[in-house]
């Protein structure tokens, strides 16, 4: 490998230089994200083996649309292609082998309507204390917490998260509106009254 | 960004996996716009069990760097592309056309030959239609098979090509015939309308004929219909014959309107039968 690169050298030169086919900076990049993005997904993916490819499709694709990528930070973008990818990958796990994933529980299919951008939780959260939030959460459902994560942390779409996880669309709008609303519950029961209004 | 950096606390805990989701989801979120977090979670990722994946991986990515990154300037594209518009161009055909317009130039001034206009008239129509015999199809085009599978094949390249040939073939004819004296031929454009309809008429029939056949149709037929007549005749003048029949067919108001209503017949039935040409040759 062509010599280890400066290491406060920015993601957007970085990129710059691996659109011009720079091994040198790639591996940089590497070094910089590869690690974090693979924590990223072994939280969301028990599949060790689908991880692997997730990630190195990732960053194969970063060899080619390098020079789509406009600003400084690389971070949000590498996590966008790595999400696309193991939804990707799940959809193809699927159709390989639709007969054991059939989802338990099928909530009624449009339950409510979607969700809204600003959220009622996303204002509770910065009113509160840290450790507070973590015991919300804790008390939600994995499966809801799941959704919460998929829609809010890593910014994906309805129809995107209900590939991830493998339940209807439907399920997904009503489960994210349960976890609201659950986390709303058991946060105005940690601290009364947050944000001087009822929950 | 804010000037917060993660603790060294939650990234060994995200790290092994061990951190609660809330520590982990604003980690995750921190990570996406702090390079220095990144490469700091990266690091302590590196030194658990995922470390010996993480380097096989790295191995597979800068193995799979594309070949010649460094893209070479894109050359012209002017000349490839009517290189690759006309077959007929780069044959024989331009030489043939280059022997007409010149071989009537030199008859009329070097040799003195005054049939040299009439001649020239004569000729030149199946000349364009010629170069159409030679620009679309299998027997003309070393490369029509894969030409005839993309997007633009039928009648569109059929056309793109006749076009070349025109630009081609018209100024050069039409100034040859300039230069050269009249000697009671029609002028020297006169041959354009009937170029033009012999061309379409081609291009027409190319449709049930087959390029090859359609203008060995229409060419020979041309020919065979300024020829005949005069080498019919028993007398020897030769080119006034001729003169007098190009007049005919050619010369006037009524003769033009005549061919022009004629190209216009063809062009539609052209645009009508344009399907065929994606069928060309198949069976």
């Amino acid at each position: 490998m062509g010599g280890h690169r400066e290491k406060d050298e920015g993601d957007g030169a970085l990129l710059r230089a691996v659109a011009a086919g720079d091994p040198a900076a790639m591996a940089a990049l590497y070094d910089r994200h590869a690690g974090w993005l693979h924590a990223r997904l072994t939280r969301r993916c028990a599949d060790p083996e689908v991880v692997r490819e997730v990630l190195q499709d990732t960053f194969v694709t970063v060899w080619r649309s390098a020079g789509a990528h406009r600003g400084e930070e690389a971070g949000g973008w590498l996590w966008t292609i790595a999400a696309r990818r193991l939804i990707d990958a799940r959809r193809a796990q699927e159709r390989a082998g639709r007969l054991e994933t059939t989802p338990i529980d099928t909530a009624p299919a449009g339950a409510g309507p979607a969700l809204s951008a600003p959220s009622a939780e996303e204002r509770a959260l910065t009113g509160l204390e840290y450790g507070d939030v973590g015991t919300a959460l804790n008390r939600i459902s994995p499966e809801l917490r799941e959704v919460l994560r998929a829609t809010v942390v890593d910014g994906l779409t309805t129809r995107e998260t209900a590939r991830l996880l493998g339940i209807p669309e439907g399920t997904v709008k009503s489960r994210a509106m349960r976890a609201r609303a659950e986390l709303r519950a058991a946060l105005a029961q940690l601290t009364p009254n947050p944000m001087g209004g009822p929950a | 960004m804010t000037g917060w950096h993660a603790p060294d606390r939650l990234i060994a805990g995200y790290a092994d996996g061990s951190l609660p989701d809330a520590d982990a989801w604003s980690l995750e979120k921190h990570l996406e716009s702090c390079a220095a977090c990144a490469g700091r979670v990266s690091r302590a990722v590196r030194a658990t069990a995922a470390g010996p994946v993480l380097t096989d991986l790295r191995q597979a990515v800068l193995a799979a760097a594309p070949r010649a990154p460094a893209a070479e300037p894109r050359p012209l594209r002017a000349p490839r592309l009517l290189w690759a518009a006309a077959p007929a161009v780069r044959g024989a055909w331009l030489p043939a056309v280059l022997l007409v317009a010149l071989g009537a130039v030199l008859l009329a001034h070097v040799a003195d030959f005054s049939g040299a206009r009439p001649l020239l008239l004569a000729v030149a129509p199946v000349v364009p239609v010629a170069g159409v015999a030679l620009s679309y199809g299998r027997h003309a085009d070393p490369l029509h098979e894969l030409a005839a599978s993309t997007p633009s094949a039928g009648l569109r390249l059929a056309l793109v090509r006749t076009a070349v040939v025109l630009a081609v073939s018209l100024p050069l004819l039409t100034l040859a015939g300039v230069v050269v004296p009249s000697s009671g031929a029609p002028g020297a454009a006169a041959w354009l309308l009937p170029g033009l309809t012999l061309t379409l008429a081609a291009l027409a029939l190319g449709g049930w004929l087959g390029l090859r056949a359609a203008t060995a149709v229409t060419g020979g037929g041309w020919l065979c219909a300024v020829l005949a007549p005069v080498l019919a005749t028993p007398d020897g003048a030769v080119s006034r014959h001729l003169s007098d029949q190009l007049s005919l067919y050619v010369g006037g108001g009524a003769a033009q309107g005549g061919w022009a209503a004629a190209a216009a017949l063809c062009a539609a039935l052209l645009a009508v039968r344009r399907t065929a040409y994606d069928r060309l040759e198949r069976h």
